[in-house]
């Protein structure tokens, strides 16, 4: 089957499975309506209703993983190729790609090393 | 018309197997074996009250779980049943299914992001950090297969497993891809983002109805496209003795479902700190470890 009906039939299967949620939607709007109440649209916090917006800032006390994760995640772009012709250029590709992974591979450790595989 | 078969088979199948996953769930999670309770789960969420949250962002509240249930079986379309004549066999197979279950965690966090209210909230951030953590072991295992089979095809992955499977070739690489899968469907070990004990709940706590109801199928969904992944990159996909291909596949992705059920159910939550962490020393390194061990099997 040809590259292009198989993309056709991925988009299909994107429109279909909308169109599957929105009947279900449909389904729920023809049951009931919701009823108006007090304190019923209030998000759940613990017994209380929340005054405040919760779209304050947030600390993601992750933020040196994730920039450790933005150098992996390049070297994986470059990965899945390599990976393809891995055993046709056989041991050459294996030192191409090991002085790139140990070049990153120390990076880990320097990061490890200065405490930043920590919760900040 | 062998295409016409091969798409009612896999489709009646992976509908089956999602229905059987979550008769599956309830059995083995509460002990509790009903063959109706997913109908009549189904029809209670469609029976709740539909209540949204007062000051939310309308457009993430009505795209989140429309985009994971989609995400989901987008992945799910381009994973090989049999070996006939598969409907989408892209030459970036393995590519795909990643890019695609990239958008759960958009998903999630825009299901965090979208209530205005600080559990969700909380969960959405969460499943960002869950994100950093399984999402380096999940491709690197998956790019060893990669290796293995010369092809990013995925019926070629199958094929160079017809004598010995990728889980006896790279053990580390299947490990990894294992819990990274459970990290990815947010199953009880890794369950952060909903955290029923802790956040009340979570990104889920303020979706009802017919939403939740699309979110839980979506999550099914997810858990059986994770399993058939498992299936069809490391335990030889539709290589079996006796019994027809599409069987085999359907019962190996069942008993890789069930394992993740049984596994789930005797973890405890983990801290989302410790996993970044455990993940970055130990899982990341393993990857590579393995990366580096199919490189020499492959070579000799």
């Amino acid at each position: 089957m040809s590259p292009l009906i198989q993309y056709l039939i991925l988009f299909g299967m994107l429109v279909f499975t909308t169109g599957l949620v929105g009947m279900i939607y449909l389904i729920k709007k023809s049951l009931e309506k919701t009823l108006e109440e007090p304190g019923k649209k209030v998000p759940a916090e613990s017994g209380n209703l929340s005054p405040k917006p919760a779209w304050g800032r947030y600390h993601v006390h992750y933020y040196s993983f994730a920039l450790l994760f933005l150098a992996f995640d390049m070297e994986m772009a470059y990965m899945y190729p390599w990976a393809v012709v891995y055993k046709e250029l056989g041991i050459m590709a294996l030192l191409d790609m090991g002085v790139f992974l140990m070049i990153l591979f120390l990076g880990l450790i320097y990061t490890w090393n200065q405490g930043g595989l920590k919760r900040q | 018309m062998s295409q016409t078969i091969y798409w009612i088979t896999t489709i009646f199948l992976f509908v089956a197997g999602v229905y059987l996953l979550a008769v599956m769930e309830r059995w083995i999670t509460y002990g509790r074996f009903d063959l109706l309770a997913p109908f009549k789960r189904s029809l209670a969420l469609l029976g709740q009250e539909s209540v949204t949250p007062r000051k939310m962002d309308k457009v993430f509240y009505e795209t989140a779980p429309l985009l994971f249930i989609v995400a989901t079986l987008m992945a799910a379309m381009v994973l090989p049943f049999g070996k006939g004549s598969p409907a989408i066999d892209l030459a970036t197979g393995a590519l795909f299914i990643n890019a695609a279950l990239a958008y759960i965690m958009v998903s999630i966090l825009m299901a965090g992001w979208a209530p205005n209210g600080v559990y969700a909230m909380i969960g959405g951030w969460r499943f960002l950090g869950q994100l950093i953590a399984y999402s380096m072991p999940i491709v690197m295992a998956i790019t060893a297969t990669v290796m293995r089979a010369e092809s990013m095809a995925l019926t070629e992955i199958v094929n160079s497993q017809q004598s010995l499977w990728n889980i006896i070739y790279q053990p580390v690489g299947f490990l990894l891809f294992y819990l990274s899968a459970m990290a990815m469907a947010f199953l009880p070990p890794f369950d952060l983002p909903t955290a029923p004990g802790t956040l009340a709940g979570g990104v889920w706590a303020e979706f009802t109805a017919e939403r939740l109801l699309v979110f839980r199928i979506g999550r099914l969904a997810l858990i059986m496209t994770l399993s058939l992944a498992t299936n069809v990159l490391f335990l030889g996909g539709w290589y079996g003795p006796w019994l027809p291909d599409y069987l085999w596949t359907f019962l190996k992705t069942l008993a890789v479902a069930a394992s993740f059920f049984g596994v789930s159910r005797f973890a405890v939550r983990i801290r989302y700190d410790s996993l970044l962490e455990w993940s970055w020393k130990f899982a990341t390194p393993a990857a590579l470890f393995n990366i580096l061990w199919v490189g020499i099997l492959l070579l000799l």
